[in-house]
């Protein structure tokens, strides 16, 4: 395999990803209630559709309200409550860093200690370096990156605890169901249709053929995650603005038994990244000999040529990682997109008829300090206290749900978002004057610059063609994307319908452009055409804001993280 | 037509296995349990007798830890229609233990077949099914690929090597089932909400008197690393050297 380094040749011409991406299919993803084409049907009072944080919150909170309001002789009664998830079993889409803030944790269970919930251990103590290319230099910890009394932990694993909380409460959980479509009747949300599984490339049904099912519900809880499909269609469909446009960075990830310990929380700007992208890597310990390492970098990144999987190998081989890794064993490998747009990227409104939005994607991130999963929890809980208090009404319309964004509004997820505002969208002026804006926009508490820096989508933002950087994995320390795939778990069945959806006439550079971007190896670039070896694909939505439109497939398919 | 079927929950099959600290079990830190696959066909098999009789009852047993629980409730998903699960704070390594257990369970059941898959991924011991016939004074038919049942008796394919053996059984029988028999439903959304309500008895399961203990785990040795000699056409005499002289195949 060959990526690049991103220090790209010579000038060889400019184009903006937008150009080439198929519109979001939303006559596919918005459909009229009682649309034909469905199997089962079934009904909810509430469902929540994916099983991250968000929503496995959301549906914890909503059980126990329900439950202490039905002990105090409400009239509720019986109140079905339903998560959905693409993955197989849960946990094994999510993925995360993670260093954890316990805060939302805390207010979801109340009786339990932090000593309970499922970390692996307190940060141990932490620090950040700028790397050179054989170099580095420890800096001070920035205030917006200090993480005394938070914890290390797997997402999968936070994911999984809160499943057998969810389903101890009575909760729904549905694995292997993706969400396909909205159902609405009007401008209502009326609920969602899955995605069918057993068919065949060409479409035609196989054997184990299950059509789609229609399940309703008198609110809908939109907690996909990052660049979620319904949330963006029902966003565009809706017309909320947003003052920016959401913006994302790609993470690509990987767990390692190392033979050498850690005992911090690392943290680095700098190289390998090119000074004219936004990023930064984090080394976090599980336990000491089991190791986190993850490379984020904003994907409005100005080379073409630029890949974040090949970034992530050249990493290892710094010397301030490499004793790490000599010797370990590489155990896991994925990918993730996170919503980087912060404050000003945040829908005007994340309620409607009948639906909610929460957690990442809303784009309640706070991208210096790196943290969603506390602020996905806390969106699950006002959520679930909003459309309990709906239920409670009989009236589900966007009137009563419109509480959940005045909780939201009124906590910390919104004040933390605003102190930390202008700091992504600095970044567009490149790491050495973003870095010192940043820099001042901490010291002032996010009072600098004083107004808001406007940013563009990324697919809008323009990409110089360059030649890559010729880079040759060993197999041991660094790793081709094909066996980084196979490190996911990835076990996607070849023969399903493509479920990206490519733009028409991509010239060679964007196909090269897509080679580098997708960390799966999903996109080949074959006679000077583009090839889609979809079942690469780990569903990190990469594509989705740059490149080809990706698109719910067959249950279970996709990655199979086990400890990200 | 009621039916029992004897499940197991196992790791999935692309665990990376990793042996624990005490060097004789599998250390289950990030591994993911699922219903043993070839039991998987043994529920399939019994869901499809039971609807193509239009009448009767799945029932599916289990031994293992309070978390078999889980693994029960994929087969009531499935559509079984209850579960009992033999909870042991570890499944015997003994499938004696195991099948004395399943057959006090199952003795006065009055089941018309009793189903389990051929064998159970994890420790690959064959030997469940047919132990259980034994202590039930059944016949049992193991590895089956095709299994028709009419008035009191069964015929089911085995395949041997090089081709395929019909038999014939009376009723009740032990078959276990091999891959191939059938192709399992995945769980549907309304099976999984009707498996919520579906009964599940826990009964304790002391692990029985063993014979046969676990006393080592290891990793197979690791494959050598490929070698690339070379490419096209011009690589065939120094691939035909190595194979002569080193690999002394020729
Ligand atoms: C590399 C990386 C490092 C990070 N580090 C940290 C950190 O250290 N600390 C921190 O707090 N946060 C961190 N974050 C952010 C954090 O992981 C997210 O903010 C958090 O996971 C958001 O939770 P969520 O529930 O909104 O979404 P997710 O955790 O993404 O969960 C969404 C779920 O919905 C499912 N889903 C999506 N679409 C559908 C559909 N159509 N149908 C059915 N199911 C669907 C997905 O499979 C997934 O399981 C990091 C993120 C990344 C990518």
């Amino acid at each position: 395999m060959t990526g690049n380094q991103g220090a790209g040749g010579g000038d060889q011409g400019a184009f903006a990803p937008a150009a080439y991406q198929a519109a979001l299919p939303t006559e596919r993803v918005i459909l009229p209630v009682g649309s034909e084409g469905a199997g089962d049907q079934l009904e909810m009072d509430v469902l929540f559709v994916g099983a991250g944080p968000a929503g496995l919150s959301g549906a914890i909170e909503l059980a126990r309200l329900v439950r202490h309001d039905n002990e105090a002789g409400g009239s509720l009664g019986d109140v079905q409550i339903g998560v959905l998830e693409k993955a197989e079993a849960l946990g094994e889409h999510s993925l995360s860093g993670a260093v954890v803030n316990p805060r939302a944790f805390r207010e979801l269970f109340p009786d339990l200690s932090d000593a309970d919930f499922p970390f692996r251990q307190a940060v141990p103590g932490e620090r950040v370096y700028l790397l050179t290319a054989g170099g580095s230099l420890r800096l001070p910890t920035p205030p917006t990156m200090k993480n005394h009394g938070n914890y290390v932990a797997s997402i999968c694993e936070i994911v999984r605890w809160l499943g057998e909380k969810a389903e101890a409460a009575g909760v729904n959980i549905f694995t292997g169901f993706p969400a396909g479509a909205l159902l609405v009747d009007g401008q209502r949300v009326a609920g969602v249709r899955t995605v069918a599984s057993g068919l065949g490339r060409d479409g035609e049904q196989l054997g184990g053929y299950a059509p789609p099912n229609d399940i309703t519900a008198k609110v809908t809880a939109l907690s996909e995650g990052t660049r979620g499909l319904l949330a963006q269609a029902w966003l565009e469909w809706q017309q909320v603005p947003s003052v920016n446009p959401q913006v994302y960075a790609l993470g690509v990830k990987e767990i390692w038994e190392t033979k050498q310990p850690l005992d911090a929380v690392i943290h680095t700007l700098g190289w390998p990244l090119p000074t004219d992208a936004f990023g930064g890597s984090f080394l976090y310990p599980l336990e000491p000999n089991l190791l986190a390492l993850g490379l984020v970098v904003g994907l409005d990144y100005h080379r073409a040529a630029l890949d974040v999987h090949v970034l992530l190998q050249r990493l290892k081989q710094h010397p301030l990682f490499r004793s790490y890794f000599e010797g370990g064993e590489l155990v896991e490998w994925g990918a993730k997109t996170i919503p980087e747009g912060g404050y000003h990227a945040l829908p005007g409104r994340r309620s409607g008829d009948g639906v909610v939005i929460l957690g990442d994607s809303a784009g309640f991130v706070d991208v210096p300090s790196l943290k969603g999963i506390h602020y996905a929890m806390q969106s699950g809980i006002f959520a679930a206290r909003a459309i309990f208090q709906a239920l409670k009404r009989g009236d589900q319309s966007a009137g009563p749900l419109a509480e959940y964004d005045r909780l939201v509004s009124g906590s910390y997820i919104m004040s933390d978002l605003h102190r930390t505002r202008n700091m992504r969208p600095a970044f567009t002026h490149g790491f050495y004057r973003g870095g010192i804006e940043a820099g001042l926009m901490s010291l002032t508490k996010g009072r600098f610059p004083g107004r808001r820096i406007v940013m563009d989508s990324d697919a809008a933002a323009v990409r110089r063609v360059g030649s890559a950087e010729p880079f040759t994995p060993d197999g041991a320390l660094t790793v081709s994307k094909v066996d980084a795939v196979f490190k996911s778990g990835n076990t996607t069945r070849d023969t399903i319908p493509s479920h990206l959806v490519t733009g028409p006439d991509v010239p060679p550079e964007v196909v090269d452009f897509y080679v580098h971007m997708c960390p799966a190896g999903v996109y080949e670039r074959v006679d000077g055409g583009l090839r889609v070896n979809a079942p690469n694909c780990v569903d990190c939505k990469a594509t989705d804001v740059l490149g080809p439109r990706w698109t719910p497939r067959e249950g279970g398919s996709g990655p199979k993280y086990k400890r990200m | 037509m009621k039916i029992a079927v004897c499940i197991k929950r196992v790791p999935d099959s692309e665990t990376r296995v990793k042996v624990a600290n005490d060097g004789r079990s599998l250390d289950e830190a990030g591994v993911k349990f699922i219903l043993n696959p070839y039991d998987e066909f043994a529920v399939e098999e019994a869901l499809r007798r039971k609807e193509a009789a239009g009448a009767g009852e799945v029932a599916v047993i289990a031994v293992g830890t309070a978390a078999s629980q889980e693994t029960i409730r994929t087969a009531l998903a499935m559509g079984a229609d209850r579960g009992v699960l033999l909870q042991a704070d570890a499944v015997p390594a003994d499938g004696l233990a195991v099948a004395r257990a399943l057959a006090a369970e199952l003795q006065d059941g009055g089941y018309d077949l009793i189903l389990c898959g051929k064998m159970a991924i994890d420790d690959q011991s064959y030997q469940v099914g047919p132990m259980l016939a034994e202590r039930l004074g059944l016949p049992c038919v193991t590895a089956v690929t095709t299994l028709s049942l009419e008035g009191g008796k069964g015929v089911a394919e085995r395949e041997i090597e090089g081709g395929v053996e019909v038999v014939e059984f009376p009723l009740p029988a032990v078959v276990t089932a091999d891959k191939g028999l059938n192709e399992p439903r995945y769980p549907a959304l309304k099976g999984i909400m009707a498996a919520k309500k579906k009964p599940l008895a826990v009964k304790p399961f002391d692990g029985g008197t063993v014979g046969v203990a676990v006393t080592g785990m290891g990793l197979p040795a690791e494959r050598q690393e490929g070698r690339i000699v070379g490419e096209g056409a011009a690589a065939v005499p120094e691939l035909v050297r190595l194979l002569r002289e080193e690999a002394k195949v020729l």
